[in-house]
């Protein structure tokens, strides 16, 4: 080794030994510092991980023969990239054509320069499948023309991408769109169910998100947990007969140029609701055509959510506690003199006529209110509202649906009650009851007195197990022997009346109703509420039927409107649920 | 002195064995070292690569769950029931009207059931916990079950 060069080996040692040294010096200091070890350490942390939710798939819901009314679909986020951005003119353009995005703000976007607070930027969600294919295939198709070439001037769609994510999707569109509800972004920007099961189950349909910490170090990978899909739940709901009745209260609307339309089926055994159709509806699919459909205070769903003043169709509640009760007979005969005198005020027949000496068929074959006021009057205050409250009039029905109304029953005591209210409620005025209420408590003479609380949702399904709901019996507004005098009573009503109710093959009971609309200058009878409840086949009733037309146009009366409304469903219902005819049934059972 | 050095000399190795021997244990040291290291690589890189291949799958079974969720929906629009009605209605079906309906008894027939999607829970059953008899009895009902029959029969077999 040359002596000349000593000293520079011996400067290039002792730099690199003071740089050696300075690094120890600072590797100590920052061990014996706290606060630095925890900076790095969380530094370590932050960059170690990148955090990721996992979503569980929503639960799907069911009809009650397992088919689909509510699934989910994939469809994907359109962001781009900024980084990787080569051609915004072609991203601006190619998004304008397929996704049918706004040039301007995307080219905009799209130009941005990539910096550590515009990383990514999102320009579309749920686009379907389809258009993502095209758009993927184009810009296939220019990085084999163009190859990798970065060149502002050659057309390219780097840097945009495509993130899939589940969506509610509901198969059949329309079908059963006001039981279901749908499912939006809140506020915040988060899915929620509105509306219908998917309000009411929101949570339970969502299931747990799990929050989990994916490494970037993949020596540190781990399984990730299984998170289960939401739960998913089976309808009382047949899809064929909801499907019919959608299409009968379409009709019925139409042809009686009525506002609205509302039809329920129930199983009077079971309370199971086998049928819940009413306008408007909405392809659920478009939710966010909401409020162009329902517009003002339109209900979501009419038949849970709108109380009404149900009119004659009470008549059937009242006669019944009057039966039970004991303050009349079948028999009991009452002289019409065409107006009675209650708290006040005289209440007079439909017809303002006077029909002399009838029984209690009478009274309800020719819908009296005169006869019904004076009914009620020889129960009095107490037993009727008691018999009122037993059939749940003013109170929840429970059903599992979000939005229920309880409607209104003043009872002695409240503020706003006065005497004459006995005498008007017993013919369904001043009382305001839901569609669905009226079922559930009229479903309790098709059922031997036995009131079963309406019920929508079968059976939940949770991590792979069937959870059936209970049936429940709310309780015995009547005793059997009167539920089946009103049954005959109601039945003979039809057929001496020859109403256009009646089905060939098949006795059913039932009851129209007109009710009066009251408005700020009292009662108007040019605008009513149509309806119709009926049972049958009244020796084993399968169906309890509450049909309601809304403010019909073609006529007022219920027995013009709802009622052959009411013989087309029995019409239809009784093919659907296999059910052969009065004749034919002894002779089935018999073989 | 002289015997002293020579036996010395006579023990003493080489200096190009002795060097040959520091070398040798630098390389031993030094192949020991390149071998651990490898070992080491080659462990870390088995393990990134597993690694990878875990996070690959699981991202696969995200995929496939979401296009399972997907095909279930498309599925059931295929089968809606406007979709049926309609593809009923091309093949010249119609809805069958109450008088043309004729009602047969079918030996067998089980009417449809409505569906079950998952099994029921199972129930369960509350059952006692039982000891074995050895963990319970005591010596003298040992001695009575046991011995006293053993007793019996020596009894009885004699003559």
């Amino acid at each position: 080794m040359k002596s000349e060069h000593i000293w520079r080996y011996t400067l290039l040692g002792t730099l690199l030994t003071v740089f050696a040294g300075s690094i120890f010096v600072r590797l100590v200091s920052i061990q014996l510092n706290p606060e630095q070890v925890n900076a790095f350490l969380q530094q370590r942390e932050l960059y170690a991980w990148i955090p990721h939710t996992i979503q569980p798939a929503r639960g799907l819901i069911y009809d009650r023969w397992g088919n689909v009314l509510a699934g989910n679909s994939t469809v994907y986020e359109v962001g781009i990239e900024l980084e990787q951005v080569v051609n915004p003119h072609t991203i601006a353009l190619a998004s304008s054509v397929v996704l049918g995005l706004d040039y301007n703000e995307v080219y905009q976007v799209a130009s941005q320069p990539a910096s550590p607070q515009a990383i990514y930027r999102v320009i579309a969600d749920l686009v379907p499948v389809d258009k993502v294919e095209r758009l993927t295939e184009y810009a296939k198709e220019l990085e084999e023309l163009n190859g990798s070439s970065r060149d502002p001037e050659r057309a390219s769609l780097r840097g945009l991408v495509f993130h899939p994510h589940l969506q509610r999707s509901y198969p059949e569109k329309e079908l059963a769109s006001n039981i279901l509800g749908f499912v939006g972004r809140n506020e915040e920007g988060e899915l929620t169910g509105y509306f219908g099961l998917e309000a009411n189950f929101d949570e339970l349909l969502a299931g747990t998100p799990q929050r989990v910490l994916v490494p970037n170090d993949p020596i540190r990978a781990e399984q990730r947990p299984n998170v289960p899909p939401g739960s998913s739940l089976i309808l009382t709901i047949d899809r064929t007969i909801q499907a019919e009745m959608e299409r009968l209260v379409d009709r019925a609307v139409e042809t009686y140029g009525a506002e609205s339309g509302t039809i329920i089926i129930m199983d009077p055994e079971s309370g199971d609701v086998l049928a819940m159709a009413t306008t408007p509806r909405m392809d659920l699919n478009e939710y966010w055509r909401y409020g162009e459909i329902f517009r003002g205070s339109t209900p979501f769903n009419r038949a849970i959510s709108q109380a009404y003043e149900p009119g004659s169709v009470f008549k059937v509640l009242t006669m019944a506690a009057a039966i039970d009760s004991g303050a009349v007979k079948p028999d009991t005969i009452f002289l019409d003199t065409g107006v009675f005198e209650i708290g006040g005020i005289y209440v007079y027949n439909w017809n303002r006529g006077v029909w002399g000496e009838q029984d209690m068929q009478g009274c309800m074959q020719h819908s009296l209110n005169v006869c019904l006021a004076w009914v009620a009057s020889q129960m009095g205050n107490s037993t009727f509202y008691r018999y009122m409250e037993a059939f749940g009039l003013g109170h929840l029905t429970g059903i599992e649906l979000y939005g229920e109304s309880s409607g209104r029953l003043k009872v002695p005591g409240d503020r706003d009650w006065v005497d004459a209210d006995l005498g008007t409620n017993a013919f369904g005025q001043g009382v305001a009851a839901t569609p669905l209420q009226m079922i559930a408590a009229v479903s309790s003479l098709a059922n031997d007195g036995k009131m079963m609380a309406p019920r929508i949702v079968r059976a939940i399904v949770d991590k792979g197990r069937q959870f059936e709901t209970e049936q429940r019996t709310v309780g015995l507004p009547v005793r059997p022997e009167t539920a089946r005098i009103m049954t005959d009573m109601l039945a003979r009503s039809l057929e001496e009346e020859a109403s256009v109710a009646l089905v060939d093959g098949y006795r059913v009971a039932g009851k129209t109703g007109t009710g009066e609309i009251p408005t700020a200058f009292g009662y108007t009878s040019n605008v009513t509420n149509a309806s119709f409840v009926g049972w049958g086949p009244t020796d084993d009733p399968k169906f309890v039927v509450y049909v309601w037309l809304e403010k019909p146009s073609a006529s007022i009366w219920g027995s013009e409107t709802a009622a052959p409304v009411f013989a087309q469903v029995v019409e239809r219902l009784v093919v659907l649920m296999d059910i052969p005819p009065d004749g034919v049934r002894p002779v089935i059972a018999g073989q | 002195m002289d015997r002293v050095r020579t036996l010395t000399q006579a023990y003493t190795q080489a200096p190009w064995r002795r060097q040959l021997q520091i070398l040798g244990l630098f390389l031993l040291a030094l192949v020991s070292l390149a071998l651990v290291a490898i070992i080491y690589l080659s462990v870390t890189t088995k393990a990134a690569t597993v690694g990878r291949q875990i996070m690959d799958m699981q991202s696969e079974i995200e995929d496939m769950e979401t296009s399972i969720a997907d095909l279930e929906t498309r599925l059931a629009e295929l089968r809606s029931a406007t979709t049926m009605r309609r593809r009923a209605e091309e093949m010249g079906f119609y809805p069958v009207e109450r008088e043309e309906v004729e009602y047969l008894v079918v030996d067998g027939y089980v009417p449809r059931q409505a569906a079950n999607l998952a099994p029921v829970p199972e129930t369960v059953v509350a059952v006692a916990a039982s000891l074995p008899a050895d963990y319970t009895e005591s010596l003298l009902d040992w001695l009575r079950l046991r011995l006293i029959p053993a007793l019996r029969r020596l009894v009885e077999s004699q003559p």
